[in-house]
């Protein structure tokens, strides 16, 4: 249990690192940057304290913003899906269904996907909908979510197989 | 308390997302000048339409004073539109006349008839107010009646309604007189007697008060010539008019005195002698 508190603390710590000093300069195509540190969001298991996970949104958010200055988005796009996060879960796995303890040792991948997708895809519409913060930009948010949600989903899969493999 | 408590205890992931919310909308305002602006005209937005609709509420209760305001400033308007209004035919004569005798005040009707062929109104100002017998009753677009007895706080009125008035009229532009005399059925149908058929009239001819009875001043615009007929065997007109206002459907009126009223009747008196 305790070296299971110390790996999250460590991918948490590790996680906004590699966001803010490497993800955070890649800017394909000129502007596009994976948001990785969603993983940390996804892999947190399912079956613990709600209320302490929308801290935690919140704090990742907060963390990631308040390194890579981009005043309040992360913090509220984070916070909104770790809120919607059961919500989530309930679409993308069946409302009857048994509700898995992690995404990384559940076996219906179609299921892991799908929820993955929803999750993402909420979170960076949030993302740029406060970024750009303007009915005007409504195509440009569109665009650059569409764009920035194959990068991430791409990444966090990568990702994930890898944490499945230890 | 226990309530509130499981209540709080229920939604305690909402209420932690909303306060964090909150809290991230401020950080993001106090981080972004783009944001800030944006967040301020949004708050702009609700609190200038919140603000117009209690606007909106408050000017309902201060309709009665509004009301009140603007019937003060009606009198006094009342009374500089009677004194300008100058008939054509004399009107230098008029017009260099230094004093104007009319006074005008304000009054509300608070019993009105027109079912009876001989009708009354009571008015809510009396002699305690200074309002006389034979005092003449206007209302914005034509005449109400002739004041006939007075209490100390309330006056009864002939109106313009009752088979016994006869009203001294001319037609506007025109130097013809006539008398209006209510039908007796409907409140705004009238009749114009005494004008003599080789006068020139027209059909939808205004009709203004004559000037020539000591009651009302001359010019109060009263209605229209509705229908003519030349009734060759007497030599009078047949005419029908129409009033601009029903006078039975009033409730504010003005009271207007004649100051030279006295003078102008003892004349009459001994030209009677």
């Amino acid at each position: 249990m305790n070296s299971q508190i110390l790996k999250m603390m460590g991918s948490f710590v590790l996680l906004i690192l590699a966001q803010v000093l490497l993800f955070n300069q890649i800017n394909i195509f000129g502007s596009v940057n994976p948001m990785l540190y969603l993983f940390f969001l996804v892999m947190y298991p399912f079956d613990q304290n709600q209320t302490f996970y929308i801290f935690i949104g919140f704090v990742l958010g907060f963390f990631i913003d308040f390194l890579s200055q981009t005043g309040g988005a992360h913090t509220i796009a984070s916070l909104s899906v770790s809120y919607l996060r059961p919500i989530i879960m309930k679409y993308s796995y069946g409302l009857t269904s048994e509700l898995p303890k992690s995404i990384l040792t559940d076996p219906r991948k179609t299921n892991n996907f799908l929820f993955l997708l929803i999750f993402i895809s909420i979170h960076h519409l949030i993302y740029f909908a406060i970024a750009y913060f303007s009915a005007d930009a409504f195509l440009l948010i569109i665009k650059n979510s569409l764009l920035t949600m194959i990068f991430s989903l791409i990444l966090i899969l990568l990702i994930s197989s890898l944490y499945r493999v230890k | 308390m226990q309530r509130i408590l499981n209540v709080f205890v229920k939604y305690r992931n909402s209420i932690l997302y909303l306060f964090l919310l909150v809290f991230s909308l401020i950080f993001l305002k106090a981080n972004s000048n783009f944001h800030q602006l944006k967040l301020e005209k949004i708050s702009l937005f609700f609190s200038s339409s919140i603000y117009s609709f209690s606007n909106s509420i408050n000017r309902y209760f201060h309709l009665e004073k509004e009301n009140q305001r603007l019937l003060k400033e009606n009198e006094v308007l009342k009374s500089i539109q009677i004194k300008s209004n100058t008939p054509f035919l004399y009107s230098e004569g008029y017009n260099n006349k230094t004093n104007f005798p009319f006074d005008v005040q304000k009054v509300n009707i608070i019993k009105n008839s027109f079912q009876s062929q001989y009708n009354y109104i009571i008015i809510d100002k009396g002699a305690a107010s200074g309002i006389k017998i034979e005092m003449g009753v206007i209302s914005n677009n034509g005449i109400i009646g002739l004041v006939q007895a007075v209490t100390d706080n309330y006056a009864s009125v002939i109106s313009i309604l009752n088979q016994d008035m006869k009203i001294n009229v001319r037609f506007k532009n025109r130097t013809t007189f006539g008398s209006l005399i209510w039908k007796g059925k409907m409140p705004k149908k009238f009749s114009v007697e005494d004008v003599v058929s080789t006068s020139s009239i027209k059909k939808g001819d205004t009709i203004v008060t004559g000037g020539m009875s000591s009651y009302f001043p001359y010019g109060i615009p009263l209605g229209v010539v509705t229908n003519l007929e030349n009734n060759i065997q007497n030599g009078y007109y047949k005419i029908d008019a129409e009033l601009f206002e029903n006078p039975a459907e009033l409730y504010k009126a003005y009271v207007i005195e004649n100051r030279d009223f006295k003078e102008i009747n003892s004349l009459m008196k001994n030209i009677k002698q």
